[in-house]
């Protein structure tokens, strides 16, 4: 008995991503192990999560509450909209300083995943743009086909509102060596190159 | 064991925090599936070589008969670049990459199928007709792949007929498809449809002309959809799509 709840522990655990059977079994009985509280705490979040979480009525980041901390907090710079792929985006980016608000799209356009513009949150963005007084849309989609292609859709999109539209830096990470990089990358990094 | 060849890839599926599952056609290999480690982080040596559709020398590492060998290395040769920069293009690019998904197996080397994708590629660079260009990459690859539609008169008698049936992939004229609907065929239901002389013609001219002169036909926009409407219901039924 007390295996088939150990197992149906571990089949539960492989459904998350990049978990497989090994690693199900071992944090299995890891958690077994643990200590009563501890263990219970780790079920409290996921039921927290799953109770609690929803996405923020204004950019769809994730929240508590109706309005997320960032959209309800008056000392941001309301005039910069910066335009995220995903919910996670917004951690990185706070962490760099920026102090606009931001718009998550919850995704990317894919023509081979078939994911269309009425998938993502586009006219949410476009009527929010509207009906407030954004200056400059900051497109930080991913440096990859997907984004790109999400940045262009964005850019057409937005031209008709006649606000800024401006599109994160290309090129090569800091630290890297030029050696290593690919034709693609360094040919971006020379063309958004600046004075110095 | 090792193994080198070239590849374009195709699709790729995201998997774990920054892993991919990525798509190749291969000349050697056919379609491959290959796990890259961590190619979605910022200082991956892999870089831009696992974006759609570019073509590069690929080394990966697995047992022959392994699912999912893993990708040690990949050398641009072409990036095709051109063809992520634009919407249109990148959407008629990718509905070619479905296109090959959906009718090559995984593991059967066709060195014939990776050339006419590459060629194909080339031809989207250059200012073309892109729907043109998707008609006559599908029409190549049904016949590369051995799935063709037989068009040469009526398949059961062998008399001049117009009328295409799903189900046999050939033309049944209007008096045997009246047996083969009530006989139901396969079980399958009757799917009969009514096709223009001349868009038989095209469909030959475009499966035999030479790539060079392939370009010289200039087909009416009317054809294009006949010829569209037949690829589609002939794909559907040899390869249905998963929704």
């Amino acid at each position: 008995m007390a295996l088939g709840i150990i197992e149906n522990l571990i089949q539960r655990l492989t459904s998350l991503p990049g978990i497989g059977r090994k690693t199900a079994q071992r944090l299995a009985f890891y958690i077994l192990a643990m200590p009563d509280g501890e263990a219970k705490s780790i079920a409290e979040a996921i039921n927290d999560v799953k109770d609690k979480a929803r996405f923020c009525s204004v950019c769809f980041n994730i929240t508590e509450s109706d309005t997320c901390s960032i959209c309800s907090d008056m000392e941001r710079d309301r005039k910069k909209i910066c335009v995220v792929e995903e919910p996670s985006n917004i951690l990185v980016i706070e962490r760099t300083g920026f102090k606009g608000i931001y718009h998550v799209l919850l995704g990317a356009l894919s023509p081979i995943d078939r994911i269309t513009p009425e998938k993502l949150k586009i006219e949410e963005l476009l009527s929010r743009i509207r009906t407030d007084s954004a200056e400059e849309v900051i497109i930080a989609t991913n440096p990859n086909t997907k984004g790109e292609m999400t940045a262009q859709y964005l850019k057409e999109a937005l031209a008709p509102l006649g606000i800024t539209v401006s599109r994160i830096a290309y090129g090569l990470p800091m630290g890297s060596d030029i050696e290593f990089a690919d034709e693609v990358t360094l040919k971006k990094s020379f063309e958004g190159r600046r004075n110095i | 064991m090792l193994r080198r060849t070239e590849g374009i890839v195709l699709k790729t599926f995201p998997l774990g925090e920054a892993d991919l599952i990525v798509s190749f056609l291969t000349p050697d290999h056919g379609l491959i599936s290959a796990f890259a480690k961590s190619p979605r982080k910022t200082k991956s040596r892999f870089g831009s070589s696992l974006e759609p559709f570019t073509y590069s020398n690929i080394s990966f590492w697995g047992k022959e008969d392994s699912k999912l060998p893993r990708l040690t290395q990949a050398d641009i040769i072409e990036p095709f670049q051109e063809l992520r920069e634009d919407i249109a293009t990148f959407t008629a690019a990718s509905e070619a990459a479905l296109f090959t998904l959906r009718l090559l197996a995984e593991g059967e080397a066709n060195k014939k199928a990776f050339y006419l994708l590459r060629g194909v590629l080339r031809m989207m660079l250059r200012p073309s007709d892109r729907s043109f260009v998707i008609v006559l990459y599908k029409i190549r690859l049904l016949d590369i792949a051995g799935y063709s539609p037989s068009l040469k008169g009526c398949a059961r008698c062998g008399k001049t007929g117009y009328g295409f049936y799903t189900p046999d992939g050939s033309i049944i004229c209007d008096s045997c498809i009246g047996g083969a609907a009530t006989r139901g065929l396969r079980g399958a239901t009757p799917h009969h449809i009514r096709l223009s002389p001349g868009c038989v013609k095209l469909y030959e001219s475009l499966r035999t002309w030479d790539m060079e002169k392939v370009f010289r036909i200039k087909p009416s926009l009317g054809m294009m959809k006949e010829l569209q409407s037949l690829l589609g219901a002939h794909v559907e039924y040899l390869h249905p799509e998963k929704r």
